[in-house]
């Protein structure tokens, strides 16, 4: 009896709280988990969060109207983009190497940022479009592997991780979500001698999906397996460089420095890349970091002292060799 | 994917303009034919024009004059904009009519709940001010305004208050507050009467200096009216003053050329 | 009309969005951190207010400053202590300041599709005693940096901050080498150069300015506590201390 009295009554507490509700309900996000030891975050584990989008007709261009700055610079919200990123699977591993830099319209905005995330001890994402796109969703896919390996007592493969991130981002396909992201990592491996010499052609191809693996994610849709990729602006350049020096039989010395020289030639080349490198390495124990470098320290003087660096700086000495053009070397030919 | 960071984070709409080349305000609109079926409050209709507040020694003053236009038409003359809520409260608006005629009835709907709980507890100006500042503020979020300037003031307890809201939920608080044209109009008088010198300002001075910026406002706005009125609240309540009516003289019309009638 | 002005008709929408201008700034030191912001808040050419604070304690260690759309900022605020007293009721202390980033981030992407449009730098003091600054953009990207411009005057005042605190284009006198970290005098008197420098040229900066000092456990506040205007906000004597300064800057 009471609680029917308090649910159709007009004066109560609970009515009170009901009609603030109707009134002020922008607070669909609020639920019980945010009391919870998860505070708040409690709804990131449990499937797929809910956004609020704009009660508009075409929410999509309403979003493009106050956040593209292309079309408009003027436009009041900029969102943070990243941008130059490459990734290579090569016989000692992958090698992962971005730059750092994050620009808001023509506004750098950042020179220190971290675009490589890393999701667990053996998976990496890279990270470029959108900052937050990438940041959040990537963190969300490290929980999801995290809830995998609970679940299924093992890691999770490179290529379920991709497709996971894949399948998230292709249900946003057209609401404006922005990355171009290299899932990288290294697949559990089952040694050869435990395999069955005449093993069938399954066996094979899952074999193949052992080791290093890199896998192409952006929100369009696209996943693809690969080798080697560069994703943003910068990756022209950095493809340039990358594609006359790669080998599958690269060494590690070389591999890294190669990684670096790329990276290099984006932040150079590229008005939207630049500031710092920052250098990975996935091995079978997982990834390790091997540094960051100054673009134009790496222009001027080189990486220093580290493994594959060739001594000298990547750009400057190369150039001028002691010399301008006003006292350009007689070449053979002239007089 | 278009690898060029500036294309990044733009929903695609490909059909309408493939190549972002229009500025915006030119692009061709996406038509949603349910669209239609809502309707919403997305241009004020009648509306009125500025409200002027200050604070004063003893409590707060606020002026509205009686009219509510209709675009450019006077439609109607006896209209008041100042509506007291609770004891100690009072509200005015510039901005659609209708919507604060909602959002009275919104106001005194919540005084008389808080009255019926008879708990002893009833609204002073800030909670009144706190609770329209989200009612606004939801009903922007949901691309659905209340067309509405309000400023909000009232005394309780010794202190003064007064605060401003708008349609899209912006707020805040100051000594003299005015909205639509008495910001750019009465806002540089006022602030030269009152700032620093709330605790010296009579309610004589106060009253007179609200009733010089309305003839001011009147002589320069053209959706103005030559008839307001003046809401006090201080310790002894709220009291809205009888229509007050503006002398004004248009003499010096004459002398100025493209100003008063044209002789030639 | 002849000239084609009425040739597409113009649907007036409805625009959620304002800028209310003004600036805010922090700045990492080794076991402090600075926050500031200004009090002016202005829409177009108008000034609303002389004062609408832009920086709010959240706990006894960490400060945020919120800048753009004032009335998102606000709400902003108001849900983030609202979230932060709900996990004081769950975990009986407060939430540590990676996790409020981390918490921020979330909350910003949650309106991913209708963002508040919030430029929010978070600072404080880390679990580790360190200070620290977070700066996110409005759809929840962070980082943690030693310091961070944002608002009307962030393209003034960032340059300058990078040269001052990363000394960036600068070379250490022969022999030296730049200090990983200033102390506390010489970063209140930056930002106060900030300030004042960003009033004399954006028109949206000025009226009055706010500084936020957290102070970590046992270290010493420098002489703060005897400069004028200050005003101690700290709850327990032996935790973090927590000081405000208040500076006029010029109102024209």
């Amino acid at each position: 009896m009471n609680s029917f009295l308090t649910r159709y009554s007009s004066t109560s507490p609970e009515a009170d709280i009901r009609k603030a509700k109707e009134l002020f309900d922008e607070d669909g996000d609020v639920s019980d988990v945010m009391w919870g030891s998860a505070s708040g975050f409690g709804n990131l584990a449990s499937g797929v969060p809910m956004f609020k989008l704009p009660s508009v007709p075409d929410p999509t261009s309403f979003l493009r109207m106050h956040t593209d700055d292309h079309a408009d610079p003027s436009c009041r919200i900029k969102i943070k983009h990243g941008t130059t990123t490459l990734a290579f699977r090569f016989q000692g591993g992958v090698i992962v190497a971005v730059d750092s830099r994050a620009t808001a319209g023509s506004y750098v905005a950042s020179g220190t940022v971290k675009k490589v995330i890393e999701i667990n001890p053996y998976l990496l994402g890279t990270m470029a479009g959108g900052a937050a796109d990438c940041q959040y969703w990537e963190t969300y896919l490290g929980i999801q592997c995290r809830l995998h390996e609970l679940r299924n007592r093992e890691r999770i493969s490179v290529a379920a991780a991709s497709k996971y991130l894949s399948n998230l981002v292709y249900s946003y396909k057209g609401m404006g979500l922005s990355m171009g992201t290299m899932i990288c990592g290294w697949d559990k491996t089952v040694r050869i001698p435990e395999m069955n010499r005449d093993c069938t052609e399954a066996i094979r191809a899952n074999c193949r999906l052992q080791g290093p693996a890199i896998f192409y994610v952006d929100s369009d849709g696209s996943r693809l397996k690969g080798d080697l990729f560069s994703v943003g602006s910068g990756s022209t350049f950095a493809y340039g460089v990358l594609d006359q020096g790669y080998r599958w039989d690269l060494t590690d010395a070389e591999a890294q420095e190669l990684g670096r020289r790329s990276i290099y030639a984006a932040g150079h080349r590229d008005a939207f890349s630049g500031n710092t490198v920052n250098l990975y390495h996935v091995k079978q124990d997982g990834w390790q970091f091997i540094g960051n470098y100054d673009v134009s320290k790496l222009h001027y003087e080189g990486p220093g002292d580290v493994p594959g660096a060739p001594g000298t700086g990547y750009g400057y000495d190369l150039r001028v060799a002691g010399r301008t053009s006003s006292d350009a070397p007689q070449s053979e030919g002239q007089a | 994917m278009d690898h060029f960071p500036t294309n990044w984070g733009r929903p695609r709409n490909d059909a309408a303009d493939p190549y972002g080349t229009y500025p915006i305000h030119q692009r061709p609109a996406t038509k949603d034919t349910f669209a239609e079926g809502v309707q919403r409050t997305q241009q004020p209709i009648v509306t009125g024009t500025s409200v002027l507040a200050i604070q004063y020694k003893d409590g707060i003053m606020m002026a509205a004059d009686n009219l509510a236009s209709y675009g450019s038409l006077a439609r109607f003359k006896d209209i008041q904009r100042l509506h007291k809520v609770g004891t100690s409260t009072v509200i005015g608006a510039s901005g659609d009519m209708s919507d604060f005629q909602a959002i009275q009835t919104l106001l005194d709907e919540v005084v008389t709940d808080e009255f019926t709980h008879g708990d002893g507890h009833d609204l002073g100006p800030a909670e009144v001010h706190e609770y329209l500042s989200r009612v606004m503020y939801s009903r922007r979020s949901k691309i659905n305004p209340l067309w509405n300037s309000i400023l909000v003031g009232g005394f309780r307890d010794g202190k003064r208050f007064l605060a401003y809201v708008d349609l899209l939920g912006t707020t805040y608080s100051a000594p003299s507050i005015a909205t639509g044209y008495g910001a750019y109009i009465a806002i540089p008088l006022l602030r030269a009467a009152v700032d620093g010198r709330v605790d010296e300002l009579t309610e004589e001075n106060a009253r007179a200096l609200l009733h010089d910026c309305m003839r001011v406002l009147f002589y320069r706005d053209a959706r103005s009216l030559d008839k307001y009125q003046i809401a006090t609240v201080n310790a002894s309540g709220v009291h809205i003053s009888d229509q007050i009516h503006l002398d004004t003289s248009w003499s010096f019309a004459e002398g100025i050329r493209g100003y008063g009638a044209q002789t030639q | 009309m002849p000239d084609g002005s009425f040739a597409h008709p113009q649907q007036r929408q409805f625009n959620p969005y304002t800028d209310n201008g003004g600036t805010i700034l922090a700045i990492a030191g080794a076991d402090f951190t600075v926050i500031a912001g200004d009090t002016r808040q202005s829409e177009g050419y108008s000034i609303q207010t002389r004062y609408a604070p832009k920086v709010f304690r959240l706990t006894d260690r960490a400060v945020l400053a919120v800048n753009g759309f004032a009335a998102d900022g606000n709400m902003f605020v108001k849900k983030v202590k609202q979230r932060l007293e709900w996990y004081r009721h769950a975990h009986a202390k407060d939430m540590p300041l990676h996790a409020i980033a981390r918490l921020i981030q979330t909350m910003l992407y949650a309106q991913r599709f209708f963002p508040y449009y919030v430029y929010n730098i978070l600072g404080g003091i880390e679990e580790d005693g360190s200070g620290a600054v977070y700066s996110f953009d409005p759809v929840g990207s962070y980082e943690r940096e030693a310091c961070r411009a944002a608002g009307a005057a962030q393209s003034l005042v960032q340059p300058f901050l990078d040269n001052q605190i990363y000394f960036k284009n600068q070379k250490a006198a022969a022999g030296q080498s730049h200090p990983a970290h200033l102390p506390l005098s010489d970063v209140l008197a930056i930002v106060i150069d900030s300030f004042t420098s960003a009033t004399e040229r954006h028109i949206e900066v000025g009226d009055g300015l706010e500084i936020y000092v957290v102070v970590a456990k046992g270290r010493s506040p420098q002489g703060l506590e005897t400069m004028r205007n200050v005003q101690e906000l700290s709850t327990r004597p032996d935790g973090d201390r927590m000081f405000i300064l208040r500076r006029e800057l010029k109102k024209d």
